[in-house]
């Protein structure tokens, strides 16, 4: 459903001399049905990677298929199969939240009469009832935050990235947030979840990813990591990680 | 493209905008507001504004001969167009001072200063413009200080003096009448640089000549001549200007200038908002993952620009039209009333307004749009779309001069074009003589220009730099390092539109330098030293810049400049083309003389120095020829073209190179030529990966130019030569079978030059990976 190879990207830098590397070489892959963690410091290239993966950025070099389409080559393919949602994608403020989701509908093409079902059907799911009417600048942060996700889910996408979407929420709504997430792969969605926070991953992904530096440090499940690095708590795992890194770099 | 989508994001942005309190107040609220604002706040001005009355101190006013000029405190009624006028001075004479103390001191104050007048020896006193200067600037202070605005002086015994005169007239005593009346004249001393004496000035002498003239009708009908004599030819003055006319005149000015400044406030805003303003609010990043193409997008928005920039620009001219014309009806007496009636332009006009409006509003907001998309906040939107502001208010104050008119070279101009044709239509009365022949350029180069700018901006919208501008902070150390050590083989983009505007820059500054030596010179020397100056401005302004670049700023100066060696095909094309080119472009620029403005003078004279026999082959081949040849070519089909081409559009950084290469040449007829020719040199450049092909095409062009400046007349004409070209006096014409001839063959040549691909160099291979700025 995603596959991603050796997929590098470099910005334009007056710090650096060849660029900023923003990411570098990564590759992995993610199965219907399954959540892959991204795990990873502000900084690390998780951002980057996941706006390579819906087409907004082209990516340096290497590939990328989602939903069997290539970023680089088919970008309007992959984008009407993927459901998109981060803390850069925000919520108009002169919209309602209903007139939100229904221009979205409409901009994936589904037909009038089906949208308007699948709208009933999303605010009855996600309690939304009450902020139907209520224009975006007037929303709290929570309800914005499930305007997302019905914006995000509205066409019913196989393939749904998420970037960070429980930052700045309170632990009522990041867990209601968490509870869809995962609700979402029980319907057999290909889904890429990128955090920051441990806690998230350990309960919510089969496999997770650490990504320091627009590197994938190591990749597998909670237990197969830990197993790996034998170290028990993820925390302590990240760390060493890192710190590895940090020690190779230097020394190089 | 989806026209679906496009109509979506087009009703969302739409409504969004009318969501807007700002917008819309900025759309609809405040041209609604303003002029009936405007209006009133005029209408009380005029109310409460009451001209001050000024002091006008008449001295000896007793010595007035009869008709009377004073009457009590103000000049007579009889002496003004208007009655009421006369109360705006204040007369004081001795006989109104007898009871007020404060007049008393005025007229203190005013023989003080005619006395200064008065003293000195007699001549000079009678002389109204003291000739000293010291005496002069010594009663121009006492007049300073005094508090009246006119003094009029009237000499001693001055009744009697014309008195005698009319008497003498009478009895056609010659010797009576022959006095000279310049020993005995009043004087009237005002300071023009005060306002307030100005004024006043102005309306004692409106009624000291009405006086004069009926002084002087008694005098002659109490001799029995007849009234007019004074006036032998009275010429009767008709004005012909209706009121249609004039309503025709004040609109044809108003309504262009009020159309381009507000149909850019109307797109101003909304593109602002629309584009920076979604980067700002975080919405930006929804909208792009959503499957609507990124031209859609730009589209949609566009037309919502647009809508608002067109109704803006409506809105605004109804409320301006309506209220000017009621504020003109209101003030049938007041000065308003001068202008007649200010009715609406005819129904037909109007249809013109809004046709015209529309490629405008659809430029404006492709410019505003293209920029906006640039800032990242809506602080820097407005940063960058001022300077587009700025022209537009230029060409528009250019545009409403008077002596403006629509030319064919006008009409193909942005915002001109459009501006000047409506001024044309709103200035005919009758629709006949409206100039309907411009109505097809206007509007098709504003469209082209609209969709040249509506490209831009999906262009603009297309790159992930663009949209994805970090806050970077800029540190001018860290970039002139980045500058100088971070060098690719070619300049970028960048440092290619630099080095132009420093060429044009240059060019600017050094007008100054070349025109005073040319001033100073002997008329004899002026065309060597015209050529000499041609060639150091080669040497020095185009060709110096784009080498220190290449040398500073490039890693390969090689690849740069493309110092190969070309194919010999290229470069046999590249020595033959011109041969074919020549003729064809002589005679299109000949059949489009019409099109552009007059050549300057300066230019002409160049151009005679081109011709001028007398002068040295050698030394008009290496400033016309040679010089042009290697420095423009280096610097145009070198350093600019490789950075234009930086990025691998290779067709847009040859159309980009010959447009910067027309511009340099200034003057709007070899603008065109020059661009025409710099794409063929583009192609020649690319094609073969050498400057040396075209550096020998411009050398032979420009050479083949300057032998027939020189050497037409020796041709041989007549018989079989007639066939190629056709002399006559001091034209030259080349016929139809050499230019096609011409045709064929440059067509041939110009067809390899287009098919194949460009001969390629691998140190100069750009990065083909969408990442154009990028270091490797």
């Amino acid at each position: 459903m995603i596959a991603v190879e050796r997929l590098t990207k470099r910005f334009r830098d007056l710090q650096h001399e060849q660029g900023f590397l923003a990411l570098d070489k990564v590759s992995f892959t993610v199965q219907p049905g399954e959540i892959l963690g991204l795990l990873g410091p502000n900084g690390a290239g998780k951002t980057t990677c996941l706006r390579i993966l819906s087409t907004v950025l082209r990516p340096t070099s290497g590939t990328a298929l989602v939903a069997g389409y290539d970023v680089a080559t088919h970008p309007a393919d992959v984008r009407a199969r993927i459901g998109f949602m981060s803390n850069n994608t925000g919520i108009y403020d002169r919209m309602t939240a209903y007139e939100m989701v229904e221009y979205f509908g409409r901009l994936y093409g589904i037909p009038e009469d089906m949208l308007k079902d699948r709208i009933e059907h999303l605010f009855e799911r996600l309690q939304m009832r009450e902020i139907r009417d209520v224009l975006g600048s007037k929303m709290s942060t929570g309800m914005k935050q499930k305007v997302s996700i019905a914006r995000t889910i509205v066409h019913d996408p196989p393939v749904l990235i998420f970037d960070e979407p429980t930052s700045g929420l309170d632990i009522l709504v990041g867990r209601k947030v968490l509870d869809e997430v995962r609700s979402l792969r029980d319907q057999g969605k290909c889904i890429i979840y990128s955090t920051h926070i441990m806690s998230e991953v350990e309960k919510l992904c089969e496999r997770i990813a650490i990504i320091y530096r627009g590197r994938i440090l190591a990749m597998g499940s909670v237990k197969e990591l830990q197993e790996q690095y034998e170290r028990d708590d993820l925390e302590e795992l990240f760390f060493e990680l890192i710190d590895r890194h940090d020690r190779e770099v230097a020394s190089a | 493209m989806s026209p679906r989508n496009i109509l979506l994001i087009c009703r969302r942005e739409l409504s969004d905008q009318l969501r807007d309190r700002r917008t819309l107040f900025m759309i609809a609220v405040l041209p609604l507001l303003l002029y009936p604002a405007l209006g009133i706040g005029t209408l009380q001005l005029t109310v409460l504004f009451q001209e001050q009355p000024r002091t006008v101190v008449v001295l000896n006013a007793d010595d007035l001969p009869a008709p009377p000029l004073i009457d009590g405190k103000h000049f007579a009624k009889t002496w003004f167009d208007r009655p009421e006028e006369t109360e705006k001075l204040n007369i004081v004479t001795a006989a109104t001072a007898g009871d007020h103390p404060e007049q008393a001191a005025l007229l203190a104050q005013a023989e003080n200063i005619a006395d200064q007048i008065r003293g000195g020896d007699t001549a000079d006193a009678n002389d109204a413009q003291p000739r000293n200067r010291q005496r002069h600037s010594a009663i121009g202070k006492l007049f300073d200080d005094a508090d009246f605005e006119v003094l009029v002086i009237v000499p001693a015994g001055f009744a009697d003096k014309i008195a005698a005169r009319g008497a003498g007239l009478s009895s056609r005593d010659t010797e009576a009448t022959a006095e000279p009346a310049r020993n005995r004249r009043p004087i009237v001393l005002h300071n023009s640089a005060d306002e307030r004496s100005l004024i006043a000035f102005s309306r004692v002498m409106k009624a000291v000549d009405r006086w004069e003239r009926a002084l002087l009708e008694n005098q002659l009908q109490t001799a029995g001549l007849p009234a007019d004599l004074p006036r032998p030819v009275n010429p009767l003055e008709i004005d012909l200007a209706e009121d249609e006319q004039l309503s025709a005149n004040l609109w044809s000015k108003l309504f262009p200038a009020m159309l381009v400044i507000m149909a850019l406030t109307g797109a101003f805003y909304p593109a602002i908002d629309l584009c920076a303003g979604e980067k700002e609010r975080g919405t930006m990043e929804t909208l792009l993952i959503c499957p609507a193409s990124r031209t859609d997008i730009v589209i949609g928005k566009f037309l919502t620009v647009m809508l608002f920039s067109l109704s803006t620009a409506i809105l605004n001219l109804v409320s301006l039209g309506f209220t000017s014309w009621y504020m003109a009806s209101l003030g049938s007496s007041g000065a308003l009333s001068r202008l007649g009636d200010l009715s609406l332009p005819p129904v037909t006009s109007l249809f013109w307004v809004v046709l015209l409006l529309i490629p405008l509003s659809a430029l404006f907001s492709a410019l505003c749009l293209a920029l906006a998309t640039f800032a990242k906040s809506s602080k820097e939107g407005q940063y960058y779309l001022t300077p587009l502001l700025m022209a537009t208010l230029g060409l528009t104050v250019f545009c409403l001069s008077p002596g403006v008119e629509l030319e064919p070279f006008y009409s193909v101009m942005p915002v001109m074009g459009p501006a000047l044709l409506l001024k044309g239509f709103l200035k005919e009365t009758t629709l006949a003589a409206a100039p309907y022949w411009y109505v097809a350029p206007v509007l098709v180069t504003s469209i082209g220009y609209s969709l040249l700018a509506l490209w831009w901006a999906i262009d603009q919208f297309r790159g992930e730099e663009v949209l994805f501008r970090e806050a970077e902070r800029f540190d001018i150390r860290l970039w002139l390092r980045h500058l100088l050590r971070d060098k690719e083989p070619t300049p970028s983009f960048a440092e290619a539109m630099f080095c132009f505007v420093v060429i044009m820059f240059l060019q600017f500054a050094a007008m100054r330098a070349f025109q005073n030596p040319l001033h100073e010179v002997a008329e004899a020397d002026r065309g060597t030293l015209m050529m000499q100056l041609l060639i150091i401005q080669q040497l020095a302004i185009v060709a110096t810049p784009p080498l220190i670049m290449s040398v500073m700023l490039t890693t390969s100066l090689r690849s740069t400049l493309r110092l190969n060696w070309p194919p010999l095909k290229g470069l046999a094309i590249g020595a033959a083309l011109p041969f074919f080119l020549h003729p064809l472009t002589i005679e299109l620029a000949s059949a489009l003389r019409w099109f552009f403005p007059q050549l300057p003078p300066s230019v002409q004279e160049l151009m005679g120095q081109m011709a001028d026999p007398s002068q040295s082959l050698w030394l008009a081949l290496l400033a016309f020829a040679i010089a042009p040849g290697i420095c423009e070519e280096v610097a145009f089909r070198g350093f600019l073209l490789s950075g234009f081409g930086h990025a691998g559009r290779w067709g847009l950084a040859v159309i980009v190179s010959a447009a910067t290469f027309g511009l340099m040449h200034l003057i709007p007829q070899q603008v065109f030529n020059a661009a025409l020719l710099g794409i063929v040199l583009g192609l020649l450049a690319v094609r073969t990966n050498s400057l040396l092909p075209g550096i020998v095409f411009h050398i032979l062009y420009n050479g083949l130019e300057v032998l027939r400046f020189r050497n037409f007349t020796t041709l041989p004409r007549g018989g079989g030569w007639d066939w190629l070209w056709h002399i006559d006096g001091g034209e030259m014409s080349y016929q139809p079978l050499l230019l096609l001839v011409c045709a064929v063959g440059a067509a041939l040549a110009l067809g390899w030059l287009l098919s194949g691909d460009r001969r390629r160099d691998e140190a100069a291979e750009p990065l083909g990976d969408g990442l154009p700025h990028l270091a490797r």
